[in-house]
């Protein structure tokens, strides 16, 4: 009348279930970016209304994300603090993104329009081609 | 002839003066110059200028200046000293208002900064625009803040640690209502904190626990401690919101946190006395000062591993980088036979390091100065954010607000736009006291009578004070008599070091005393509210610095003094920081404590 072993069964996908729901993002740790991160670099893809899409740069595997910029989000260049329009993001520029996911959105606060030429860009480009991705080793 | 001659020169010199008049026109105009391709390679120049002033700095530090009481401005790349700007008593740490987005700058909307005053225990909202303190928050009492250097996402919130008193805090900018929390058990000392970028939680250090505290930002309440190494101080999360990097201060390492799984994902040792560690803007470097080793250790975040590490010259505690990652500021708490001497208490010093991999200097330290007061946190932002002042616009920059590329930034949100509701407030520093030396006091430590004063001897030594509690009778006259007893300073080793005495709060501004070595501080003041009130070292002496404190309790009649027995209503109004006329900028006090609605206060 009571099987125990189907019980115990949904007992643990449930278990199973709820420890997916709570973490999404703890799976993909060690393994790039992931939707969650409060910061994305890559190069924009694509420009709409105050959106743009990026495939991110220096991970193991490219990531396609779309960014859409709060109306407090700015855009400024990297090395230099010179502020810019949306308007003047051109599809190509190498950009970090800062923000957060909510409502099912990557809601931007504020762009920067990284300089290929910056140190720290071309460290992270260097240690791509060795191996060493970013956000892959945690 | 030699008058027509004589015309004819005229006529020559004239014509010569004319064609110079019409040349110089265009010299002037092309004053506003577009960017050259030549001002694109110099650092100077960020923008179309509309001056050919050769000196400008690209970013800017601000600095709590800690013991001075102000703010310390000071320009990147050149490290010229611009200003101070006052704000009260001790002033420890900030953020800039906007977002947390980003590193330990954050996203600025160029409008504000609230640096904690450990010395009065209130926050100071500063005008960056202005450059001048503009309103206090006034915490309710006893708190005892140390750093505020903690905002929501939204920008509308800031958390606070009350570290003298075993709290935490969570502040709404816009009108000064709080949530306070006990954290117990005692002795508790919540430290540095800083919150997660994606509005989850709050961590902060408490060094008497040995551990990370992590707090949800709403509802504001503490989920769990994550046991670190020993005595845990900076505490910072980076850019992609995955990891909190925490200076074990004396375990000599660096514990990283997983922000998911809130648990110590790896222990990198980083060298001895780690203080405080700065992210750089894309998460790939963390620089941390390391207070004993002399030095700025590197550590890869990607890696795990500790990649470099630079030579300070001196003591370094808090530490800043430069919003474009050029730069790194190690700020020194010692100078020892560096600079002319210019009174009792030696300038500290900053320390500018080029951290940019490509640079011939990498590595190196390529300029140093003396800086006054006794700097705490440092954050720096891009020039740019700060307006244009003598163009003529103002006030309409205030009404109108100003724009940060196509967005436009507002005074709207907040406590008004008209020029009147943008006070120059010079909050107190010292009052109702005297304060001054006397040849080296031998005396036994301790509490006597001497006619109807209560003189108290106190000894300071690294790292503490004997005796650690000091009991006094309301309204008692009250003298203190500070020595500094050190020897050897501890593990710092340095002759000049010197030891402080400030009681937080309402006592702040009537002790701030000063130890030097072979000679003693005295204060005298009216201990006329009573209640327990910690003091500590406000003038750095080491590693365990912090944690140099004591206790002054203020008996009321009849009864003895304790966190819940006191004048609190009273000294929360903070009457004595302002003027009268003034005063109207203070907002919050005890009665506001616990008006936020938690779990309808989103962070983001």
């Amino acid at each position: 009348m009571f099987n125990t072993r189907l019980v115990m069964t949904a007992f643990v996908v449930m278990f199973m279930a709820s420890a997916w729901v709570s973490t999404p993002a703890s799976a993909e740790l060690g393994k790039g970016s992931a939707i969650t991160d409060n910061l994305h670099i890559g190069v924009i893809d694509s420009i709409g209304d105050r959106q743009v899409s990026i495939t991110t740069k220096f991970e193991k595997s490219a990531k396609q994300y779309t960014l859409h910029l709060l109306p407090e989000c700015y855009v400024m260049t990297a090395n230099r603090g010179e502020f810019k329009k949306f308007k003047e993001l051109k599809k190509g520029d190498l950009i970090a993104a800062y923000g957060w996911y909510k409502d099912k959105k990557w809601n931007a606060r504020r762009i920067d329009i990284l300089n290929p030429n910056d140190y720290l860009v071309k460290r992270l480009d260097s240690d791509a081609k060795a191996g060493v991705y970013n956000r892959h080793e945690r | 002839m030699r008058n027509l001659s004589s015309q004819r020169y005229l006529n020559v010199f004239v014509a010569l003066a004319v064609s110079a008049l019409f040349s110089n026109a265009p010299a002037a105009n092309a004053k506003k110059t577009e960017l050259t391709q030549f001002d694109k390679r110099d650092w100077h120049v960020t923008s179309q200028q509309d001056s050919d002033a050769p000196l400008r700095d690209y970013a800017i530090l601000y600095d709590a200046g800690g013991v001075d009481g102000a703010l310390g401005v000071i320009g990147i790349p050149s490290m010229r000293t611009y200003r101070h700007i006052k704000c009260g008593v001790d002033l420890h740490n900030f953020p800039f208002s906007g977002s947390n987005a980003g590193n330990n700058n954050g996203t600025p909307d160029g409008k504000y900064l609230y640096v904690s005053d450990k010395g009065a225990d209130t926050i100071v909202e500063v005008n960056l625009q202005t450059g001048w303190a503009e309103r206090i928050f006034a915490l309710p009492k006893p708190f005892g803040v140390h750093h505020s250097a903690a905002l929501a996402p939204n920008g509308k919130y800031l958390f606070a640690t009350g570290e003298l008193t075993g709290k935490m805090l969570k502040l709404r900018l816009k009108d000064g209502a709080t949530t306070v929390l006990d954290i117990p058990p005692a002795p508790s000392a919540p430290d540095y904190p800083d919150t997660s970028k994606d509005g989850r939680y709050v961590f902060a250090g408490n060094y008497y626990h040995s551990a990370v505290m992590v707090f949800s930002q709403d509802p504001f309440k503490l989920i769990k401690e994550i046991p670190v190494g020993k005595n845990p101080h900076g505490t910072n999360v980076s850019p992609d919101g995955r990891l909190v990097a925490v200076c074990d201060k004396l375990s000599a390492t660096l514990s990283i946190i997983d922000i998911d799984k809130l648990k110590v994902h790896k222990v990198i040792p980083v060298g001895a006395g780690p203080l405080h560690n700065q992210i750089d803007t894309l998460g790939k470097y963390d620089y941390i000062s390391c207070f004993v080793s002399d030095s700025t250790s590197k550590v890869d975040l990607t890696r795990m591993q500790l990649v470099d590490e630079f030579p300070v010259h001196y003591r370094v505690g808090h530490n800043s980088i430069a919003p474009d990652n050029a730069y790194y500021v190690s700020q020194n708490k010692f100078s020892t036979g560096l600079f002319t001497p210019t009174g009792i208490v030696f300038a500290v010093n900053f320390e500018l390091q080029d951290i940019d991999e490509t640079s011939a200097t990498y590595g190196k330290t390529v300029k140093i100065i003396p800086v006054d007061g006794e700097p705490h946190e440092g954050r720096q932002i891009f020039a740019s954010y700060i307006q244009r002042w003598n163009t003529g616009k103002g006030e309409e920059l205030f009404s109108k607000g100003y724009e940060l590329g196509d967005v436009k930034v507002s005074f709207a949100e907040g406590h008004g736009t008209g020029l009147h509701e943008r006070p120059q407030l010079e909050p107190t520093h010292v009052t109702d006291s005297s304060r001054g030396w006397v040849p080296r006091d031998d005396g036994k430590p301790g509490i006597t009578k001497e006619g109807d004063v209560h003189v108290v001897r106190i000894k300071a030594f690294s790292y503490g004070y004997v005796p650690r509690f000091v009991h006094v009778p309301k309204g008692a006259k009250v003298r203190i008599i500070l020595t500094n007893i050190d020897k050897a300073a501890g593990l710092t080793k340095n002759p000049d070091v010197t030891m402080g005495l400030a009681v937080y709060g309402y006592y702040g501004p009537r002790t701030m005393l000063i130890g030097v070595r072979g000679m003693s501080a005295v204060g005298e003041f009216v201990a006329d509210k009573a209640g327990e009130y910690e003091f500590y070292c406000q003038h750095f002496c080491g590693p365990l610095h912090l944690e140099m404190r004591g206790t002054l309790f203020v008996d009321p009649p009849g009864q003895m003094a304790s966190l819940a027995v006191g004048d609190y209503d009273d000294v929360s109004k903070q009457e004595t920081i302002l003027v009268e006329q003034e005063r109207k900028w203070i907002v919050g006090t005890n009665k506001l404590m616990n008006k936020l609605n938690e779990g309808k206060e989103p962070t983001i």
